[in-house]
This record gives C-alpha cells, sequence and structure tokens, in this order.
C-alpha cells in the first residue's frame, strides 16, 4: 500500500536533479529494491504510470532490480541467502544484512 | 542515444534526511521516542493507557490514525498531551507528519515520545520515524502466527509485546509457537507478555522502558 508514497519520492528527487541539471526528457528510470521491503513491482509500476503524468519522466520506462535478502556473520564472517537470523554455520546472532534493503534509485537515462 | 545518469541515492532521502534531523533534536533533548507498530484493534491505545497511568517518566503521545481523534481524546483522558495525526486514508505516518506534530510539544518537560501508528503491521514497519525503537504490538485474538506472516516489522522491532494475554484461558493460544517464530526472527527483541485489562505484565513493561529512559538520559 505504501508504494505510491515511494514512486512520489522517486519523482520528486528525480525531478529536483533534473532540474538543477537541466536535463532533457527522461526515458528510463532503474531503482534498486530488496526483497525486504515490501514492495510489490506491479503496483510500483501502476503507480509510476499514474504519478508520473505531467512530469519530465512522463512516459518512460521504470526498471526495477529486485535484490535477494543475503546475511552476513561478523564473527565467522560466513554469509547465507535467506531470512535465518542467526548465523547457520556457527549459530551465533551477531550478524548483518548484505542485501535486500535497499531502496535505491539507481541512475536515469535522459535525451541529449 | 540517451545519456545515463547514476544516481545512487535512497528512494526516501528527503524522508530519511527528517528522521534524522528528529533523532538529533531527541538526542540532544535526552527523550526517548517509541513507535508502537501493530494491527488495527492489537491494543496499542489500551497498552498506552495503562502505561501512563502507572509510569513516574513524562510523557506525550503522538496518534496517527487515518481519521477522528478519538484515540487522542483517549489518551488526554489520562492527563497526557496527545497530537492527533489523520493521514486521510494514508496506510502509515511519515517524519515529515511527527515533526510536524512535535512542533506542538514541549520538549523541555518530556522523557518519552509514543508515537502510536496506524493500525497496520505491514507498511509502518518501512519508516523511519526518527524513533529510538520500533515496538510491535500484536495481540492474542490475532492467533499466534503473525510473526511469520509479516515478519518484516516483527524482524525490525526492538520488543514484542504481545497484549491482551487474559484472553488465552478463554480463546485458547500457542505460546511456543508464537514466541518460537518471533526468537528465530529476531533474537535480540525483548519480548513482553501483557494484559492492560487486568494489569500483568505492564509494570514490567513500565520498567522496561524506565531503564530505556535512563539510557538515553546518559
Amino acid at each position: 500500500m505504501h508504494e505510491f508514497s515511494l514512486i512520489e519520492a522517486v519523482i520528486d528527487s528525480i525531478e529536483e536533479r533534473s532540474r538543477e541539471g537541466s536535463w532533457g526528457r527522461i526515458t528510463k528510470v532503474t531503482l534498486k529494491i530488496g526483497e525486504m521491503r515490501q514492495v510489490i513491482p506491479e503496483i510500483l509500476q501502476f503507480s509510476f504510470s499514474v504519478a508520473s503524468k505531467g512530469s519530465s519522466m512522463e512516459g518512460a520506462e521504470l526498471v526495477i532490480i529486485e535484490l535477494a535478502l543475503e546475511k552476513r556473520c561478523r564473527s565467522c564472517g560466513n554469509s547465507w541467502k535467506g531470512s535465518a537470523s542467526r548465523c547457520t554455520s556457527c549459530g551465533c546472532d551477531d550478524t548483518e544484512t548484505v542485501s535486500g534493503m535497499e531502496l535505491e534509485i539507481e541512475s536515469v537515462e535522459v535525451e541529449e | 542515444m540517451p545519456r545515463r545518469i547514476s544516481i545512487r541515492q535512497s528512494v526516501m532521502a528527503a524522508d530519511e534526511k527528517i528522521a534524522g534531523l528528529l533523532r538529533r533534536k531527541l538526542s540532544e533533548k535526552k527523550i526517548l521516542m517509541l513507535n508502537l507498530i501493530g494491527s488495527p484493534g492489537a491494543g496499542k491505545t489500551a497498552l498506552l493507557e495503562a502505561t501512563l497511568k502507572g509510569a513516574r517518566f513524562r510523557s506525550a503521545v503522538i496518534e496517527g490514525d487515518i481519521a477522528t481523534s478519538r484515540d487522542a481524546d483517549r489518551i488526554a483522558r489520562t492527563g497526557t498531551r496527545a497530537v492527533q495525526i489523520n493521514t486521510r486514508g494514508g496506510c502509515h505516518l511519515e517524519s515529515h507528519l511527527v515533526q510536524k506534530a512535535m512542533e506542538e510539544l514541549d520538549l523541555d518537560g518530556l522523557d518519552v515520545i509514543f508515537i502510536e501508528n496506524v493500525g497496520n503491521l505491514v507498511c509502518p514497519a518501512e519508516f523511519d520515524l526518527g524513533e529510538d525503537m520500533k515496538v510491535a504490538v500484536s495481540s492474542v485474538p490475532e492467533g499466534p502466527d503473525k510473526p511469520l506472516k509479516y515478519p518484516h516489522l516483527f524482524s525490525r522491532a526492538g520488543a514484542v509485546l504481545l497484549t491482551k494475554v487474559d484472553l488465552v484461558r478463554h480463546i485458547g493460544f500457542d505460546r511456543g509457537l508464537f514466541w518460537g517464530d518471533v526468537e528465530g526472527l529476531n533474537p535480540l527483541a525483548r519480548k513482553l507478555e501483557v494484559s492492560s485489562l487486568d494489569g500483568s505484565g505492564i509494570q514490567e513493561w513500565i520498567d522496561l522502558v524506565e531503564k530505556w529512559v535512563g539510557e538515553k538520559r546518559k
């Protein structure tokens, strides 16, 4: 349900950069989204098509790169995919998330 | 040929910036901020009422709801300052809304700000409000399967509260399943059982918040 808020934030920040850099029409927007961000790509696409109307990225292609959850153990260095919260090798809970939490505007393509 | 421009910026950069500002301000003022997240009807407001009646720390409450000021009115009846945010359909609170609500509070006389997020187990978990901690509130009648069905909230919460435990003897509840799944998702979260109706566990919860207030003051 929060996809529309996210897309509005994407459009606002790209529009700001576009004004600063006097970019031309934007033809492609690429986002990196981690699987732990509870974002449904289809809803994001739909929200983009609606919210981008009248902006410099109206009609642009939206590319969503989905990244799987990956964790790493700070103690033994082991890394694993999936949601296991303890290290799958040594069993300790001193772990960090390497990927899966991304919510990033990766790049845009602009007409010259 | 179109030109590719690398951006590499968080989607929520604007909101995260505000959350960072709020966190710095709260740190200066040594105020603890807790973000309570749970389903509609999980007992978040009742938990706050019970907490505020028994607590020695000075609190304010920011209430997030789609509509009405019913929750803020309930909190105000305990003698605590409450600010209502109506999201008008929005399924979660965002940091700029909390920033506006905080402007209505006298920060010099406070130890704790409780935020009661919009009732929803999904979206509120995604938005940083500048809080010290997210607190997941899940109630017995919702069933014991919620942690695994909504892992995002339960794995990010600093504390998990199981509410309405007075109902277990009437409707049953597989505590082993619930707490086993919470432990699997989030071994470091503080885990408590409370009943706002008969008061069980409430003092333990208040003591925990008091401990966090003490840590924040250091």
